[in-house]
């Protein structure tokens, strides 16, 4: 470590001159530099003490375990994220790195910083509103990602009204945070099935009606993306109460017929994989089939032409022909089915 | 055996060849061919007719100079494979044998032993093979009753690949056979996660009946592992962290609706980075997406893993519950290297799975019997979810990396299993046609080699390497002739 030469600090310490230098940002002091100097002197310190350097081993679980100590006690984590923007471009990379090793620290089935973060949420909610900052929605999006591992984290997350802010995270015009945003929102729909299923069952409603907005965004990159997620969801046997229920709803048929026929080829295919669900449905209700029924021969011929280059992909060819044959075999339900349908 | 005891006497009292004599006897047109040994190709050079033989022989002008070995390259890779077909005929009592025969053959091979001293070996010649234009193909990596595995090199992408080689002939002699073989094709190539198994393409060789199945490239798999091992088992830390990926494997399997029904360590392969990989969708089942639960009613897997609701017989069973117990068998089976239930036979087995209580070693920690317990439970109602089990406190535990990993056996002798495609490839491009430069190895010096391989020792304290050297030994101790290569000669 030349650069910082001794590096005999404790940990203790570290945290200590940390938070003060922090706090000296915070309040925008005359000395920004060399309070944003201590900052990258000290987060270089820690780091070494947690992944050691090139000189010298990780440091021992001791000294870990007093610097994750001293971490929770003195709440530098979420000190950090908030002053994030303040530092250095490198820093920023540091503190990231810094978080998630101590995120990842366990003491047997303990996981004791994901405890400290459950008793301070404001730290996940910090890092959702990094997103809205340019200079750390990278940065904030690895964090998050590493406390989407954790179901209680990941559960804080899904059941906050920030969540939905994601809905909007995933359309802002930089592509890059938009894609990362995108890559946490699937995460958070996907790492954790049961939890995610529960979520999404038990607030359906809200979260699909913020879903429609994606589907129908004007940005074609997430338009496509989250109709893939949105099959991926649905065809998921966890979801399985979730699809049945998005299934029977006949608006949500229109809009998968609508991008059946949208310009992109991708959008199509991804629609088809959504669209089956609907058709191979044995319960069809009645304003599903009627939908269905009244463009019977319209679908057969517009599914016969449709995607016929793909004739290498068995799969794909033979879900078509069976749903062709569904839709071929579809009759009104007889008068007495359908009063008890109606029923 | 009364054909070999002939045989028998018409070698006896004759003598070694000097290695002059036997490349006069190669150019004299003798039967010669080569069968791979090792990582040697064994070329028998003719066995010269002698008079005594010529009078036991019928007298059949037809001179079958040519020898045609079925399996040359059998993965027995073994020397008591030989066959000859003398110069001038056969003996008159196997004529008598086969005359019937509808399948008679004038090509009739007439079996001789052959002296050990006859025999030479050559350096195995790699000739490149590429397949579809794109496969370079390697060496053998395993072999099951489906055909052959092969590494091989994707040349387009130059990645490291293997190869199923599946031979229409051996899966149609397996019950379900083809079936099982498009099932997995079918599963395969919807799937993708980084605890299954890839399949990346799909090759058709129509003249040789053949498909290639290229698939991501693994260095071996659990029961390797355990196997390696004196004991059978691995330590504590290393069996959690693949249990724990076989979780993540089996969580995105179910939310597929795609039940695997034989888990065991066999099918739980390693990448090369360690990665644990669900293989062998040969009897696995897909669940409707849109049926209501997971009921099933067919069940093919191993005996040894399966639960006593398939075991009592029961028509119609929950698909997942079958692979929690399943894994349940698994990480029993990697902790303690034996099985919750054994019997001598399926009935036994069977029987013990449905009533007899599970011995639990006692020397395990609480958490992990009760683990064990939880997954190991005879009813599929009270038996754990996947959700519990990935909730689990043994499961949540950090193990800390405590004892010495159990690496992954060495192949030929290699444990950095380095890509064996290389030396075809080197062949292919720098090696020559012309055998004159080839050198010959007598069998006596490879006993002298082997002799120095195992007194050194220096091909590691791997047990695989000392048990695999000593069964090469017994091999050699078995008759130099084997009926069981004779099947061609049985009435189709």
């Amino acid at each position: 470590m030349p650069l910082f030469g001794r590096s005999q600090k404790s940990p203790s310490e570290v945290v200590k001159a940390l938070k003060e230098a922090l706090s000296a940002l915070e309040r925008g002091d005359k000395k920004v530099e060399k309070a944003q100097e201590d900052v990258t002197k000290n987060l270089g310190v820690m780091k070494s003490m947690l992944f050691g350097s090139s000189e010298a081993e990780p440091q021992n679980d001791i000294l870990v375990a007093t610097l994750s100590q001293e971490l929770y006690s003195s709440n530098l984590l979420l000190l950090l994220i908030q002053n994030l923007h303040r530092i250095e471009f490198e820093s920023k990379k540091d503190a990231a790195q810094i978080f998630n090793n101590v995120l990842r620290r366990q003491i047997g089935t303990r996981t004791p910083t994901v405890e400290h973060i459950c008793s301070r949420p404001e730290i996940l909610f910090t890092l959702m509103h990094g997103y809205e900052q340019q200079e750390i929605a990278l940065n904030c999006g690895t964090m998050l990602r590493e406390c989407c591992r954790y179901e209680a984290l990941c559960k804080i997350i899904l059941y906050s009204d920030d969540f939905y802010n994601f809905f909007k995270y995933v359309e802002v015009s930089t592509f890059d945070i938009a894609s990362d945003a995108f890559s946490t929102f699937k995460e958070l729909l996907t790492r954790h099935k049961m939890l995610s299923a529960d979520f999404l069952e038990n607030n359906y409603e809200r979260v699909f009606s913020h879903y429609q907005g994606l589907l129908n965004s004007e940005n074609y990159v997430t338009r496509r993306q989250s109709l893939k997620l949105l099959g991926e969801l649905l065809l998921d046997r966890h979801n399985f109460s979730v699809m049945t229920r998005y299934i029977s709803n006949p608006e949500n048929l229109k809009l998968m017929m609508n991008m059946l026929k949208e310009k992109s080829k991708n959008i199509q295919f991804e629609a088809f994989h959504v669209f089956k669900v609907f058709v191979a449905n044995p319960n069809k209700p009645k304003p599903i089939l009627d939908i269905l029924l009244r463009n019977q021969d319209k679908l057969v011929e517009f599914l016969s032409k449709f995607h016929t280059d793909r004739s290498e992909d068995e799969q794909f060819n033979d879900e078509k022909a069976y749903l062709i044959k569904q839709i071929k075999e579809l009759k009104p339900p007889p008068q007495d089915l359908k009063l008890e349908a109606t029923h | 055996m009364s054909k070999e005891k002939g045989s028998d006497d018409i070698t006896d009292g004759q003598g070694a060849y000097g290695s002059g004599e036997r490349e006069d006897k190669k150019k004299g047109g003798l039967a010669s061919f080569t069968i791979s040994y090792d990582d040697l190709d064994a070329v028998v050079l003719g066995v010269p007719v002698r008079e005594e033989m010529k009078e036991n022989v019928s007298l059949h002008e037809n001179e079958h100079e040519s020898v045609t070995l079925t399996d040359g390259v059998d993965s027995e890779k073994c020397i008591s494979h030989l066959f000859f077909l003398p110069k001038g005929g056969y003996p008159a009592d196997m004529m008598m044998d086969f005359a019937t025969d509808d399948d008679f053959h004038p090509a009739l091979p007439f079996f001789q032993r052959v002296d050990s001293a006859d025999i030479i070996y050559e350096q195995k010649k790699k000739r490149c093979k590429i397949i579809a234009g794109r496969y370079a193909m390697g060496d053998l990596l395993g072999e099951g009753s489906y055909g052959k595995v092969k590494e091989c090199l994707d040349c387009e992408t130059l990645c490291r690949r293997a190869v199923k080689i599946l031979k229409k002939k051996k899966i149609r002699r397996i019950p379900n056979g083809e079936q099982n073989v498009q099932r997995e094709i079918r599963l395969l190539k919807r799937l993708s996660h980084p605890n299954v198994i890839g399949l990346f393409d799909l090759q058709y060789d129509d003249t040789k009946k053949k498909t290639y199945m290229i698939m991501e490239y693994c260095v071996g798999g659990l029961q390797e592992l355990i196997e390696s091992t004196e004991k059978k088992k691995l330590p504590v830390w290393q069996a959690h962290g693949y249990f724990c990926q076989l979780l993540r494997g089996i969580e995105y399997l179910h939310g597929q609706g795609v039940v695997h029904k034989d888990i065991k360590p066999g099918n739980l392969l390693l990448s090369t980075e360690g990665v644990l990989k669900i293989s062998d969708f040969g009897v696995a089942e897909l669940i409707d997406p849109l049926a209501p639960d997971d009921t099933l009613t067919m069940s093919q897997g191993t005996p040894a893993f399966q639960p006593p609701e398939i075991a009592s017989g029961q028509d119609t069973f929950s698909g997942f519950k079958v692979d929690i117990w399943a894994c349940g068998v698994t990480l029993y089976n990697l902790i303690t290297g034996i099985y919750p239930f054994e019997g001598d036979n399926i009935y036994r087995l069977y029987e013990n799975i449905v009533s007899r209580e599970m011995l639990m070693p006692t020397d395990l920690e609480p958490s992990l019997q009760n683990l064990l317990q939880g997954m190991l439970e005879k009813e599929p109602s009270k038996r754990f979810t996947l959700y519990q089990i990935q909730r689990h406190d043994w499961v949540k535990k950090h193990f800390p990396m405590t004892s010495e990993c159990v690496p992954i056996p060495a192949m030929n002798g290699d444990t950095c299993r380095s890509m064996t495609v290389i030396p075809y490839l080197h062949n292919l491009h720098f090696g020559s046609d012309d055998d004159e430069d080839v050198e010959y190895v007598t069998e006596h010096d490879l006993e002298v080699m082997r002799g120095r391989r195992k007194g050194s020792g220096d091909f590691g304290n791997h047990s695989g390497i000392h048990s695999k050297s000593s069964k090469e030994k017994h091999k050699k101790d078995k008759a130099m002739i084997r009926k069981r290569n004779l099947s061609f000669c049985k009435p189709s």
